[in-house]
C-alpha cells in the first residue's frame, strides 16, 4: 500500500508540473490580450494607461519569470488573483465559491446515472438476448449518441417553456434559497450531464453481470430456490460493480473539469463556466487556477479510487 | 415495485410528460389580448412628442416608437432581467461597460447627463450646463437634495472628488483624454466646473454615459477600490443588495431616491431587480418565455426573429427593438496592399449583395442594411450619403477589381491578371460565418479573388485588428466588424478615424496624435480636420454638414463595408411597462432604447 502511494504521489507531482507549465505556456501565448477585456474593444485608450494595467498585473515580465512567480506563489496556496474581475483571488473568490456548485451537479448527475443505469444494466443482462435487452441497448446508445447540451435544450424544451414545471436558467443557491429552489436548479442540467454517464454505466453493469451470472456460486444460489431478484441484486450486483465503482470515481473527477458546456447553456456559476468566460477574456490567472484544480482533483480522486480498488478486492493488493 | 410495475411507470411518467408537454403551452397564452395591451404601452396615446422631431422612421423599420404615454404605473413587484453576458464589475470609471453594464450600473449610479430622443443631452443629475464660447469651459449645476445610498450628501465636491479616482481609472484615464477634460472643480456648493485642454462641444455626451459620467461615492472609492467593488454606491433608484458573480445580481428599490415622475410619484416603481446574465441566446429566450426573467436582452438579429416567432405562436411577450446606429459588416486594412488601392476596396464592396448577407445573419425584416455610420432614424442620417454608397453591383464590382488586377504596377506585387488574396476573418458565430460564406462565394466567383475564411475567438480577433506589436498597423486584411454608436457621433468617430500609427500622423503634421481604435487605419487629413472642426461647434446643421462630408468621402474611399445595422430588442412579459416612454425630470422624451440599455427607474409592472 505504501508504495503505491508514493508512487501515486509521485505521478501526482509530474503531473502537477505538466499541467501547470503547459496551461501556463499556451494561454500565455494566445493571441489575444488581457488588457484589451479589461478596457473594452472601442473605449479610448492610451499608451500610459496600457503600460500601467500591464504592470500593475506583472504582464511587462518574460514568460519564464511570470511562470515562476505564479509557481512561487501556487506552492504556497496563492493561485494570484483575476485580471478581469480585479480583487477577486482565484482560490477564494473562485475555485472554492464554484465548487460546491459544479460538485453538486456532478454528483447529481452521478446519482441519477448510477439510479438509472443500475437496473437498466441488470435487465439488460438477465434478459440478455430478448426484447428487453434490446430495447434498453437501443435506448442506452441513444442517450449515448446525443450531445448532453442538445439533451439540455430538450429538457428546457419540455420542463422549463412547455410545461413550466422548473426555472430554464441560472442557479438557486442552498444558502440563500433553500434546498427545494436549489434542486429546481439543478435537476435539468444534472440530468442533462446524467444521461451519457448513465449508458456507460449501463452497459458495464450489464457486461460484468452477464459474466457474473455465469459464476458457480450464482448457479448454487439459484439451485437454492432463490428469487431470481434476490439472486440478481443480493449475489450477483456486488461483484458485478466493482468496475462501475471505478468508473463513478473517474468520470465524477473528469465531470469537475466537464460541465463547461452544460454550465454554460444553463447559466450556472460553476467551474465550467467561469472557465470559458475566463478563456474568453484571457484571464490567465483563473485559467491557469481551474486546470490546475481540475487536474489535481482529477488525480487524486483517481488515486482514491485505484486505493480503494485495492481494499475492495484483495486479489490486487496480493498481485 | 416488481419489474413490470417499474417499466410501467417510467413509461406512464415519460407519457405524462409528452402529454402535458403538447397541451400545457403558455399557461398565460391567449396572446392577442396580453399582446395588444403591452402594445399599448407604446400606443395608447398618441403625443406630439415624438422620435418624429429626430427623424422620420425609416422605411421597413420596425423599431418600437418611442412616446409618451398616459397610462399611470403602478407600484411594487420585482422583475428578472436576462443578459447577455456578465457585467465586468461594478466599477463605472475602472470596469469596461458594454450594453449588458449599461442595464446593470444606472440601477446603481446616476448619470450627471442623459441622452434624449432628439438626439440631444439634457440634464439627469445635472439641472443644467453650459459651455463657454469655444468649448473649453464647462459649468454645470447639480441638483439639490440628492443623497448617496449610504445616506452622505452629494455636492459638487463629491463630484470633483471623483476626478482623481477617475484618472487612474482602467477605462476613464482613456475616456477623459479622449474629451479633452483636463479639470474639475467645485466653483460652488452645487456648481461644478470642468475644464478642457481642447474645444469639445459634446462634452456632455461623456457625461451620460461610463466611465466618467456615472456618480459614485468618491471617498469610499479612493479609498479601496476592490471594497467598494463589493459595495457599490451611488445616488442612484437601486440600492445595490449582493452580486454572485455569473448568476445574479441584485439592487433593491432605494427609498430615498430624488426621482419623481411626471404625476409626482416617487421613482423607481419596482421594489426589486435581480439581473442574471445567461450567454446562450436560446435559453435566454426560453427563461423569458417560461416565465424564469421577466425580460430578456439580445443584440442578435437571430434571437429576435426567434422572439418574434414566439410571440406570433401566443407567447405571452413583447418585444421593444431598436435600430441602432452600430452597423455590422468589415473593414479593410489600408496600409495592407491590395487594399491599399481604392479599386479593390471599391470593388469587393460593389460585390457584397446586403439583402443576401443580411438573411443569412437572420436579419431579414430586422435589420436595415447600412451606408453609413448612423441608421436611418439617426438624426444625423444623410440621405446624400446613402445615394453615394456603392450598392451591390456586381457587375460593376468586377469591372473595377478588374481594373487593378490588370494593373502591372498593383500594390500587393502580384503579376497582372493574378487573383487577390483575401483573408476573410470573423470569430466563430454560426450566423457570422454564414455571412461571410455569402461573401466568399460572391468574390470566388468574380474569379479575381482567392478567399480564405478564417476564425478566431473574440479576443484573437481583436488583437489581430490591434496590432500593437507592429506599430498599430495589425495583422487583418479584410475583417469583421462592427463600427459606430448611439452616443454624439464625436465620441466614436474621432478615434475610429484619427491617425492610426505614428507615422501617418507625423507624416500629417499630428505628431503625438495615435489612436490605435482606427482599426482600417484609414486616416484622411480632411476628413480628420472636419471631424475636429465638429467639435468646435455646438450648431446643428454645421455639424451635420461636416459629418456628412465625412461619410461622402467614406463611401468613395470605402475602408469600411455594411451589411445592416444592428438591431437590438428587450423582450419582455407582456405587464412589464414604461421601458419605450421614459422621460428625463425636465419631462423630455427619452431615446428610448439604444442598445436595448433599459431605464429600469422607469419600468412597472402593470396589474394583473
Amino acid at each position: 500500500m505504501g508504495r503505491i502511494l508514493a508512487t501515486r504521489l509521485l505521478r501526482l507531482g509530474a503531473t502537477l508540473f505538466a499541467v501547470t507549465f503547459l496551461s501556463f505556456i499556451m494561454t500565455s501565448l494566445l493571441p489575444g490580450d488581457p488588457v484589451n477585456a479589461i478596457l473594452g474593444v472601442d473605449a479610448p485608450r492610451d499608451q500610459e494607461t496600457v503600460d500601467r494595467i500591464r504592470d500593475e498585473l506583472g504582464l511587462d515580465k518574460p514568460l519564464p519569470v511570470r511562470y515562476v512567480n505564479w509557481l512561487g506563489s501556487a506552492v504556497q496556496g496563492d493561485l494570484g488573483e483575476s485580471y478581469i474581475n480585479r480583487g477577486q483571488t482565484v482560490w477564494g473568490d473562485t475555485i472554492v465559491q464554484r465548487l460546491p456548485v459544479t460538485a453538486q451537479l456532478a454528483f447529481m448527475a452521478i446519482i441519477i446515472a448510477v439510479i438509472l443505469a443500475v437496473p437498466i444494466g441488470v435487465l439488460g443482462a438477465y434478459r440478455q438476448g430478448r426484447w428487453e435487452d434490446q430495447t434498453t441497448s437501443a435506448g442506452v446508445q441513444v442517450a449515448l449518441s446525443v450531445p448532453n447540451f442538445i439533451t439540455g435544450i430538450f429538457l428546457i424544451w419540455l420542463f422549463a417553456v412547455k410545461l413550466k414545471w422548473l426555472p430554464a436558467s441560472n442557479w438557486n443557491r442552498i444558502s440563500d434559497k433553500g434546498l427545494i429552489a436549489n434542486l429546481e436548479t439543478a435537476i435539468l442540467p444534472s440530468t442533462a450531464l446524467a444521461l451519457t454517464q448513465m449508458a456507460i454505466f449501463s452497459r458495464l453493469v450489464r457486461s460484468d453481470m452477464i459474466a457474473t451470472l455465469q459464476e458457480n456460486f450464482v448457479l448454487s444460489a439459484k439451485a437454492k430456490g432463490l428469487s431470481d431478484r434476490y439472486v440478481l441484486f443480493r449475489h450477483a450486483l456486488r461483484p458485478s460493480s466493482l468496475s462501475l465503482a471505478t468508473i463513478v470515481g473517474i468520470n465524477f473527477g473528469a465531470l469537475l473539469g466537464g460541465t463547461v458546456v452544460i454550465e454554460t447553456l444553463f447559466a450556472i456559476p460553476g467551474l465550467g463556466f467561469r472557465l470559458i468566460n475566463a478563456i474568453n477574456q484571457r484571464d490567465i490567472l483563473v485559467i491557469q487556477g481551474i486546470t490546475v484544480f481540475v487536474a489535481v482533483a482529477y488525480v487524486l480522486i483517481n488515486t482514491i479510487v485505484d486505493l480503494l480498488y485495492t481494499v475492495l478486492d484483495p486479489r490486487i493488493r496480493k498481485g | 415495485m416488481n419489474k413490470r410495475s417499474f417499466t410501467k411507470l417510467l413509461a406512464l411518467l415519460f407519457s405524462f410528460a409528452m402529454i402535458a408537454a403538447a397541451c400545457g403551452g403558455d399557461s398565460s397564452d391567449g396572446g392577442e389580448d396580453t399582446t395588444d395591451t403591452t402594445a399599448g404601452d407604446a400606443e395608447e396615446t398618441e403625443t406630439e412628442d415624438t422620435v418624429a422631431e429626430s427623424g422620420t422612421e425609416a422605411e421597413g423599420d420596425v423599431d418600437t416608437e418611442v412616446e409618451a404615454t398616459d397610462a399611470v404605473a403602478t407600484q411594487g413587484g420585482e422583475i428578472a432581467i436576462g443578459l447577455e453576458a456578465e457585467i465586468v464589475g461594478m466599477r463605472p470609471w475602472e470596469d469596461t461597460c458594454g450594453s449588458p453594464c449599461m442595464n446593470v450600473l444606472p440601477t446603481i449610479y446616476d448619470k450627471l447627463m442623459e441622452a434624449t430622443a432628439d438626439g440631444g443631452y439634457e440634464g439627469w443629475l445635472l439641472e443644467d450646463i453650459s459651455a463657454n464660447e469655444d468649448f473649453t469651459v464647462w459649468v454645470g449645476t447639480l441638483r439639490s437634495g440628492v443623497t448617496f445610498h449610504d445616506g452622505s450628501e452629494l455636492t459638487a465636491q463629491s463630484v470633483a472628488d471623483m476626478f482623481p479616482v477617475q484618472q487612474e481609472g482602467a477605462t476613464s484615464a482613456g475616456a477623459i483624454s479622449a474629451s479633452g477634460l483636463i479639470g474639475v472643480e467645485a466653483t460652488g456648493d452645487l456648481e461644478i466646473t470642468y475644464t478642457l485642454g481642447q474645444a469639445n462641444s459634446a462634452f456632455p455626451a461623456y457625461l451620460s454615459r461610463a466611465p466618467i459620467g456615472m456618480v459614485f461615492e468618491p471617498v469610499s472609492a479612493a479609498a479601496d477600490i476592490d471594497a467598494f467593488n463589493e459595495n457599490p454606491i451611488g445616488t442612484g433608484p437601486f440600492v445595490f443588495v449582493s452580486r454572485d458573480l455569473d448568476n445574479e445580481t441584485i439592487v433593491e428599490r432605494n427609498a430615498d431616491y430624488w426621482g419623481m415622475d411626471s404625476n409626482g410619484t416617487q421613482l423607481p416603481y419596482l421594489d426589486k431587480i435581480s439581473f442574471r446574465p445567461i450567454p446562450d441566446e436560446g435559453t435566454r429566450l426560453d427563461a423569458l418565455l417560461s416565465d424564469t426573467t421577466q425580460v430578456m436582452h439580445t443584440l442578435r438579429q437571430g434571437t429576435i426573429r426567434d422572439a418574434r416567432a414566439a410571440r406570433d405562436e401566443g407567447a405571452d411577450i413583447f418585444m421593444f427593438e431598436f435600430q441602432g446606429n452600430n452597423v455590422g459588416g468589415g473593414m479593410f486594412n489600408v496600409l495592407v496592399p491590395p487594399y491599399d488601392d481604392v479599386r479593390v476596396r471599391r470593388g469587393l464592396t460593389q460585390m457584397n449583395s446586403q439583402d443576401n448577407v443580411i438573411e443569412a445573419l437572420g436579419g431579414t425584416g430586422i435589420s436595415l442594411p447600412g451606408t453609413q455610420w448612423f441608421s436611418p432614424d439617426s438624426p444625423w442620417y444623410s440621405e446624400k450619403v446613402a445615394a453615394a454608397w456603392p450598392e451591390f453591383d456586381f457587375d460593376a464590382g468586377v469591372a473595377t477589381l478588374q481594373d487593378y488586377v490588370d494593373d502591372p504596377e498593383r500594390s500587393d506585387g502580384k503579376a497582372a491578371g493574378e487573383p487577390i488574396d483575401a483573408e476573410l476573418s470573423c470569430p466563430p458565430d454560426p450566423t457570422l460565418i454564414a455571412a461571410m460564406q455569402v461573401l466568399e462565394q460572391t468574390w470566388t466567383a468574380s474569379g479575381l479573388v482567392t478567399v480564405e475564411l478564417t476564425n478566431y475567438d473574440q479576443q484573437t480577433h481583436i488583437n489581430y485588428a490591434l496590432g500593437a506589436e507592429n506599430g498599430f498597423v495589425g495583422d487583418h486584411t479584410t475583417h469583421c466588424w462592427r463600427v459606430s454608436g448611439d452616443d454624439d457621433p464625436s465620441t466614436f468617430l474621432n478615434q475610429a478615424l484619427a491617425p492610426p500609427t505614428a507615422e501617418v500622423a507625423a507624416a500629417n503634421g499630428l505628431d503625438g496624435i495615435v489612436s490605435p481604435l482606427n482599426w482600417s487605419n484609414y486616416f484622411d487629413a480632411e476628413v480628420f480636420g472636419s471631424l475636429v472642426a465638429a467639435t468646435a461647434t455646438d450648431d446643428f446643421d454645421e455639424r451635420y454638414a461636416l459629418y456628412e462630408s465625412v461619410m461622402l468621402k467614406l463611401a468613395e474611399d470605402v475602408p469600411i463595408w455594411f451589411s445592416g445595422h444592428t438591431a437590438t430588442a428587450l423582450g419582455v412579459r407582456s405587464d412589464v411597462q414604461g421601458l419605450s416612454s421614459w422621460e428625463l425630470p425636465n419631462g423630455t422624451l427619452g431615446v428610448g432604447l439604444p442598445n436595448a440599455e433599459g431605464r429600469w427607474s422607469m419600468a412597472w409592472l402593470a396589474a394583473e
